[in-house]
């Protein structure tokens, strides 16, 4: 079944990098979805020959410039599903990929007992973890509720928190307005209203 | 806010993966938390991945690629499962750390107790560096140094001073030997930083110095 497949190195639309990138697009779609063996050879054809004179010129060796060809290509199939459009195109997505396998091919050849690897460093091949909503809802209190106490409060924390439930951004949004980490807009969040509620149960 | 960042031809080395691995880990944990250089990382990388468009392939069956491509294609596909992300947890605080920190959480050994009101986790990196998470309770500070070699820092949350410069939560910073600096917080909530030396800090003032020939123990 798969010896009849030959490589499909020319494409409709080789020349013109965004037609390119649609159909490259697509045929990932189709690999994702339908393990698609037809599309795969044809992103295949196209980045495989691409990739191995990249990678000679990086690793300098044919063998292990045909392992990082196999290794890229391989995490390719595997992981297709990873693919997203929006993100960038498919030749980034797949250069991202061969960069990650030769960081660490060129560890494992010095030798260096490093632990780090570049799934931590560059981590395009790990699931996105799902935003557990953020702020639990026993952990919300209404403004009405808080009234005079919201002026109390430390001037970031309050600022945090009138973007949330006052202008009602995301926290994605306040942390990008204000140029801090969502980590942090998620701590302020939370010891603001901790510090509200308290003020609540000692005003009871 | 954050105002420190890498430099952009850090970030460029990091895109290429032309770095150390220690320094691409701060840069990489800084970019999690930083729209901005994260932006900049996806643009350099949108540049280099043309080159590989750009590249002139020959287009003649190669026995070698159809090998490849025959063996890849009985692979099976590889089904990811998202983690939830661990915090660090410090006398019942809880703190989010940047994606690529996640993973050394869980090596993070148990919290020392150093000097006066800092507190240090050692995170075993290997020959990448020696790496810790330091906790600075309000009024906490390392005692004033310089370094033998290269101290990267990312401030994963909070904020704090060192004399040469105010930062808060993100911040990238790097110090070598032509810095003389005392870390301290007065924020009320403390500050919590990642940081990795290649070589034992150097302290300078006071009876501080008299840590030195156990420096290798501290702030490892
Ligand atoms: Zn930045």
């Amino acid at each position: 079944m798969l010896v009849g497949i030959s490589l499909e190195n020319k494409l409709q639309n080789t020349g013109k990098p965004k037609d390119c990138a649609d159909e490259m697009s697509q045929l990932l779609l189709e690999v994702a979805s339908q393990r698609c063996k037809r599309s795969y050879a044809k992103i295949f054809g196209y980045f495989a020959p691409r990739l191995r004179s990249y990678a000679l010129k990086q690793m300098g060796n044919e063998a292990l410039a045909m392992e990082m060809v196999q290794d890229t290509m391989t995490n390719v199939w595997q992981k297709a599903h990873l693919f997203n459009a929006e993100k960038g195109s498919p030749s980034t997505w797949i250069f991202t990929i061969a960069r990650n396998i030769r960081f660490d091919m060129l560890r494992k050849l010095k030798n260096r007992k490093e632990d780090i690897c570049s799934d931590d460093l560059w981590p395009i091949l790990c699931e996105q973890t799902p935003d557990q909503n953020e702020v639990s809802l026993d952990e919300q209190v209404t403004l009405e509720q808080v009234g005079q106490l919201f002026n109390n409060l430390p001037d970031k924390q309050r600022a945090v928190i009138e973007a949330i439930y006052i202008d009602g951004k995301s926290q994605q949004e306040v942390a990008d307005e204000l140029a801090i980490p969502l980590g942090t807009v998620k701590s302020r969040t939370r010891l603001a209203l901790q510090r509200l509620k308290d003020m609540l149960e000692a005003n009871d | 806010m954050i105002n420190y960042h890498p430099t952009d031809k850090q970030l460029q080395q990091f895109a290429e993966g032309n770095i150390s691995s220690a320094l691409a880990l701060v840069v990489s944990a800084h970019c999690d938390v930083c729209s901005q250089c994260q932006e900049k990382v996806d643009d350099i990388n949108a540049k280099l991945s043309s080159v590989i468009e750009n590249i002139h392939a020959h287009e003649d069956k190669d026995p070698a690629f159809e090998k490849m491509l025959a063996s890849i294609m009985q692979m099976p596909i590889v089904d990811t499962k998202p983690v939830v992300a661990p915090r660090i947890e410090l006398d019942g605080r809880f703190f989010d750390v940047p994606r690529p920190l996640q993973r050394f959480v869980k090596h993070t050994g148990n919290w020392s107790h150093l000097l006066g009101k800092v507190w240090q986790a050692p995170v075993d990196l290997g020959d990448a560096g020696i790496a810790n998470f330091i906790y600075m309770e309000k009024g906490g500070r390392v005692p004033e140094h310089t370094h033998r070699g290269t101290e990267l820092t990312l401030v994963v949350d909070g904020e704090f001073s060192d004399g040469l410069a105010d930062y808060d939560s993100g911040d990238f910073i790097v110090m070598d030997n032509e810095h003389i600096h005392s870390p301290h917080s007065n924020a009320s909530e403390g500050c919590l930083v990642f940081s990795i030396v290649d070589k034992p800090l150097h302290f300078t003032s006071g009876i501080a110095r008299l840590l030195n020939p156990f420096s290798h123990l501290f702030f490892k």
